[in-house]
């Protein structure tokens, strides 16, 4: 049965001015991505996936076209709307982690549900419990700085996992990481995706990793390669 | 909320170093500005206190020469003239003072200090109106020619003569001998401490010249008139009964509030200069406070795209920045407070020792209150800006930034 897309993209472009010049990093992109696919979008570094990645995650909007998530246009939301949708919608998984180092990771887990408005106690009990599923159980009151790459990418799962979000978006997220503990990560990815039914969308250059997900776009130049 | 507070303050301890420094300087200006308001109200406490309590309705007259009251020796109230004044509608009571300076001996040591002489009986309505009593020993009594009543310095080592003076000891004062009888009370100042008490008689017969010549005037208003109204009533008709041109006197009537006024509105505006500068080091923390802000937005710009990315919206980031630039303002401001707290008991401590229990500072609630609030604000008020920009920051270029 043919779903609705969660999110599409319809002739996006998205336009820098650096200095005099316009750079245009999509031109004309359309993607459609469907409720609880695992979806790689791979694509030479400056091909314009990093762009398309930030629209997708509702970090950015388009300079021309439409990007709907649910059926709804971001485009035309205001900041705080915005940032309303990326923290019920979407979770991030990115490749330097990007944990908070002032937080434990109990704390860095609690925090999308911080802005959420979740009350404390729950947030204390839910971060505790997706970091005992992500193996840390033991490790709540430590920093990031006191945990190892491995460790600090399953503290930003759990993190990402936080309110519950249908979609998840992993910017090369083994890229930081030894090819065991890649290895291991994909493992947890590919087990969210089969056994939590979330939407997954990541971002890669690597062929092998691309090869895990369930459908394969390339991007070039700012747009779909056709094939 | 009280989470972005934890994360607030969690961010100030993970740069201590930086945070601490920026407490120093928002610390010193508080200091300087509790300590000076504390001197500031205790001041007008003072004054007020005072003036509500005996003096209020009394006036003083005396000449327009410079120097203490009563010390021009050109100068000099007849006791015809006080009878007049005494006549005066709504005046209520009123004497004549003999105001000289004398040398005064003890111990081989002499010092040269004001003695006043009145009549015994006018002695309790002018301690009224210096505020002022006995504090040990007996007070004069008509024919005392040869006793003494002395200021409350005196009877401290150190203070007028090396030795204190006790109750029975004997002084001679302008060659003359005399017996300690009594002490009195601390006025709070080192000058009026040291004044001598003697009777009208015996210092006629010091000063034979000044004999119903008196230094200055003491007058009472009668309950239900208004001092200042009195002062000058009794200006005006004592101006016509001497046959002088208005604004050409020779003296003038001042109510015991007014000398009070005088006395801490020139304390009040030295406070005020000092004030001044204490708010101008106010602003140098401000700042302060502000560019340790910036710095922190700067540094932090990824964290802040990451927030945004899992879903903070701008006031929360803002929030965050005004939490901490308020929070950096009011460490500073407690601290500054206790600091001025002991600086300036310190300070009230050294002046009450130097004789000028007057200057004591005080300390009501509302100026710890507002002191803390004070610093709070100029914190969070500096940190606006830099808060402003951190909350405005793109999340997709916040999170490229390395």
């Amino acid at each position: 049965m043919r779903k609705e897309p969660i999110i599409k993209l319809v002739n996006v472009w998205k336009t820098y001015t650096m200095g005099e010049v316009q750079v245009h990093a999509l031109r004309g992109l359309d993607l459609e991505v469907k409720e609880g696919e695992f979806l790689a979008i791979k694509g030479p570094s400056g091909s314009g996936k990093s762009t398309a990645m930030n629209l997708v995650g509702c970090l950015d909007i388009p300079t021309k076209g439409h990007v709907y998530l649910e059926g709804k246009d971001i485009s035309a939301m205001g900041e705080s709307e915005l940032a309303q949708v990326r923290g019920r919608k979407i979770g991030f998984i990115f490749q330097q982690f990007n944990l908070i180092n002032t937080l434990t990771a109990l704390e860095n887990v609690m925090l999308p549900m911080m802005f959420q408005g979740f009350p404390e106690e729950q947030r204390k009990k839910r971060a505790a419990e997706l970091l005992t599923k992500v193996g840390l159980g033991d490790r709540l009151h430590h920093r990031p700085t006191e945990l190892s790459g491995g460790q600090q990418q399953r503290v930003a799962i759990a993190r990402s996992l936080a309110v519950d979000p249908d979609v998840i978006l992993a910017d090369e997220p083994t890229g930081n990481l030894d090819s065991a503990t890649g290895k291991t990560f994909m493992e947890f990815l590919r087990k969210l995706h089969r056994e939590e039914r979330k939407t997954i969308v990541m971002v890669t250059h690597d062929d092998m990793l691309a090869k895990e997900a369930s459908r394969i776009e390339h991007i070039k130049d700012g747009q779909l390669v056709r094939r | 909320m009280s989470s972005l507070l934890k994360y607030a303050i969690g961010n100030l301890l993970h740069r201590k170093t930086r945070s601490w420094l920026t407490v120093l300087s928002i610390l010193m200006g508080i200091m300087a500005v509790f300590a000076l308001m504390s001197f500031g109200l205790g001041i007008q406490a003072y004054v007020e206190e005072v003036g509500e309590s005996t003096g209020a309705d009394k006036l003083f007259l005396q000449g327009k020469g410079i120097g203490a009251p009563g010390t021009d020796t050109s100068f000099s109230i007849p006791k015809e003239d006080v009878d007049f004044l005494g006549k005066i509608r709504g005046v209520k009571d009123i004497a004549g003072l003999y105001f000289q300076a004398a040398a005064i001996k003890f111990n081989d040591q002499i010092k040269y200090n004001w003695a006043m002489g009145n009549e015994p009986r006018d002695w309790r309505f002018l301690e009224q109106s210096f505020g002022g009593g006995i504090e040990t020993g007996r007070e004069l009594k008509q024919g005392d020619i040869s006793k003494v009543v002395l200021g409350y310095n005196y009877q401290i080592e150190d203070k007028v003569f090396g030795r204190a003076v006790a109750l029975g000891d004997k002084v001679e004062i302008n060659d003359r001998e005399f017996e300690v009888v009594g002490f009195y009370s601390e006025i709070g100042n080192p000058s009026d401490d040291a004044n001598i008490y003697l009777t009208d008689e015996a210092m006629e017969l010091m000063y034979p010249s000044i004999k119903n010549k008196y230094g200055f005037v003491i007058i009472q208003a009668d309950r239900d008139v208004d001092p200042t109204a009195l002062a000058e009533r009794v200006e005006e008709e004592y101006r016509e009964h001497k046959g002088q041109e208005e604004g050409k006197e020779d003296f003038y009537v001042q109510t015991f509030t007014d000398l009070l006024e005088t006395f801490g509105s020139i304390i009040t505006v030295l406070n005020s200069v000092l004030l001044l500068i204490a708010l101008i080091s106010l602003i140098v923390a401000s700042v302060n406070i502000m560019n340790t802000m910036y710095t922190s937005v700067l540094e932090r710009t990824k964290e802040i795209g990451v927030m945004k990315a899992i879903g903070a919206r701008n006031t929360s980031i803002m929030k965050i920045f005004i939490y901490e630039s308020g929070i950096l303002g009011l460490i500073g401001g407690i601290l500054g407070v206790v600091l001025g707290f002991l600086v300036a008991s310190a300070a009230g401590g050294a002046a009450a020792a130097a004789g000028y229990s007057s200057l004591r500072p005080i300390f009501p609630v509302f100026l710890v209150l507002g002191c803390l609030l004070f610093s709070f604000l100029i914190g969070a008020a500096s940190g606006f800006f830099p808060a402003l920009k951190a909350s405005k920051l793109k999340p997709a270029n916040a999170l490229r930034y390395e």
